[in-house]
């Protein structure tokens, strides 16, 4: 049962937007945000929409996917939506019941959060859909390398990423055993009310949480006999390059993000 | 209580491109008091069939009957299945979750609504079945046990639900020479102490060969071979192919055999293969 989850939203493909450097991918993701935040008027998300229209393209995933990342913020969203719709001030009043009212600014802004939020979402997910986990680790590690010279442990943080996502599917594995050996032992996982539900779960998570330490402890030991001691002086199997596909996608980038600023300029 | 397996065919993640078949129109019937070795190797299907005679995984197609219970029918109480075929996992162990042994075997009683008394007297005599001693063990943790320990408490906690038939999943893995002895000698007294089916899945010829009175032989989820170890054991080359061996004992009087001596072919445990010798030798003791 609990082997059917999908791990993570990696949708593995060959595309130029696949084939890009993570480290690349991070910072266009960074600049794609810039742009959202830059966009002064409703009007303007003309170029985060055409920006994402054209990478939807380029990287095979469809506008329906990418809108699909949106769905579990449906409720913030509309919460989002209400409460600038009634509660910002504004002018010119277009209907009034009560204390609420509705104006056009509060209408404009109510919009221009809504899109925010999920120009936001749709966006960068496209980062999380077109990397592996593991590129993605690597990226960040490469990219914070330079705070090394704050002691940030860089390095320690991308392996302790990498090793969680390699053990997810163990666990979850692991976990449907042992709810099994329970069940067999006449547990019910099913029904009864919240309360009942979760001290359900204590057979299953007391074991589970037993043999993550034990697991631990064993890659610890297997780690060590295979001469791991940290960061320094690892070299890497996948030797992250830049290609010169990195550097148009980072002008081509960098280049809405000047003209939104400047269209910010132009019409308010 | 018989169990009948019926055209069981099980595929895990049908329609998806990880789709599996696991089982293969395997039929079987299992009757009161029998002692199964469920033999295969690795990938099998050997865990995909035990787990479906107590109803944790369902069949794709076929049905599976206990005592008269369809397991496939909507409104099927499982626990009630679960009360009568208790199913102890591969390294039972790791699902030992309590503050105290007794209070871990208690799972099983408590989950089926018996009252504390009766609870405390099941535990009692669970622990005592499986040579745990009550007054000593019962309020200990059981994660500062020796594995050996730990497997019995685990065993303790599904026979405290007093199943009719005892299903065990490797129930030796991982176990040095002592422990497994140990725990072999007590599976063949629990058997021996009557009223109870065992179903040993194991792909260790040795350990079964002693145990059961019949063998269910299964390669690449179908039941290739059934019959009692002697008949088994006969058919040396067709269980070499699907990767399983004979017991030593047969592999001997086999190599004896090849060498020129006349022993009677069908010999397994170690026992008869040393009396057949002596006989041999003319030294037969008196």
């Amino acid at each position: 049962m609990l082997r059917d989850i999908t791990l993570g939203q990696y949708m593995p493909g060959n595309t130029v937007v696949h084939r890009l450097d993570p480290r690349t991918k991070i910072i266009l993701t960074i600049f794609y945000i810039a742009i959202i935040f830059c966009v002064a008027s409703p009007i303007w998300y003309v170029i985060p929409l055409v920006y994402l229209l054209a990478v939807s393209k380029l990287s095979g995933l469809t506008p329906k996917r990418l809108l699909k990342s949106v769905k579990p913020l449906r409720f913030l969203l509309i919460l989002t939506f209400v409460l600038n719709l009634f509660f910002s001030s504004g002018t010119t009043v277009w209907i009034q019941w009560g204390v609420l009212r509705v104006t056009r600014e509060g209408f404009i802004t109510a919009v221009h959060f809504s899109m925010r939020l999920i120009f936001l979402v749709a966006g960068t997910s496209i980062l999380t859909l077109t990397t592996s986990p593991v590129a993605l680790s690597d990226g960040i590690e490469m990219l914070l390398k330079p705070l090394k010279v704050i002691h940030f442990p860089a390095h320690e943080l991308a392996m302790m990423m990498t090793i969680a996502l390699r053990f997810i599917p163990t666990l979850i594995e692991e976990a449907d055993k042992i709810m099994k050996a329970q069940m067999a032992r006449g547990a019910d996982f099913e029904s009864g009310n919240l309360i009942k539900r979760a001290k359900a779960m204590i057979p299953l998570l007391v074991p589970l949480f037993v043999s993550a330490f034990r697991r631990a402890g064993d890659l610890a030991m297997a780690m060590e006999a295979r001469c791991y001691h940290g960061g320094e002086g690892r070299t890497r199997l996948r030797v992250l390059k830049y290609a010169k596909i990195d550097l148009y996608a980072l002008l081509i980038t960098v280049g809405a993000l000047v003209v939104t600023i400047l269209c910010g300029m132009w019409i308010k | 209580m018989p169990i009948q397996v019926e055209h069981l065919t099980h595929t895990y993640m049908p329609g998806s491109p990880f789709a599996a078949t696991a089982l293969h129109d395997v039929s079987l019937t299992i009757e009161d008091g029998e002692f199964i070795g469920l033999l295969g190797h690795t990938g099998s299907g050997k865990t995909t069939l035990v787990q479906h005679l107590n109803g944790l995984v369902k069949p794709t197609s076929g049905r599976v009957v206990v005592d008269g219970l369809d397991l496939s029918e909507k409104g099927v109480s499982l626990l009630e299945v679960r009360k009568k075929v208790g199913l102890v996992f591969q390294y039972p162990e790791y699902q030992l979750f309590e503050e105290t042994v007794a209070k871990d075997i208690a799972f099983g009683p408590k989950n089926m609504g018996l009252s504390a008394a009766e609870t405390d007297e099941r535990v009692r005599a669970a622990m005592r079945r499986v040579g745990l001693d009550y007054e000593t063990m019962a309020e200990r943790s059981p994660f500062e046990l020796s594995g050996g320990q730990m497997r019995r408490v685990a065993i303790a906690g599904v026979l405290a639900m007093q199943p009719k038939v005892l299903i065990l999943d490797e129930p030796t893995a991982g176990l040095d020479p002592a422990g497994r002895r140990s725990i072999l000698t007590m599976i063949r007294e629990l058997h021996a102490a009557g009223g109870l089916t065992v179903i040993m899945v194991s792909h260790s010829m040795d350990d079964i060969s002693t145990l059961a009175t019949r063998l269910v032989v299964m390669s690449r989820g179908e039941l290739v071979m059934t019959g009692s170890p002697r008949e088994v054991f006969l058919r040396q080359d067709a269980l070499r192919s699907i990767g399983l061996g004979v017991p030593q004992a047969a592999e001997l009087t086999h190599a004896l055999i090849a060498e020129g001596f006349s022993l009677p072919d069908d010999l397994y445990t170690l026992s008869e293969v040393r009396d057949a010798i002596l006989r041999l030798a003319g030294k037969e003791n008196a």
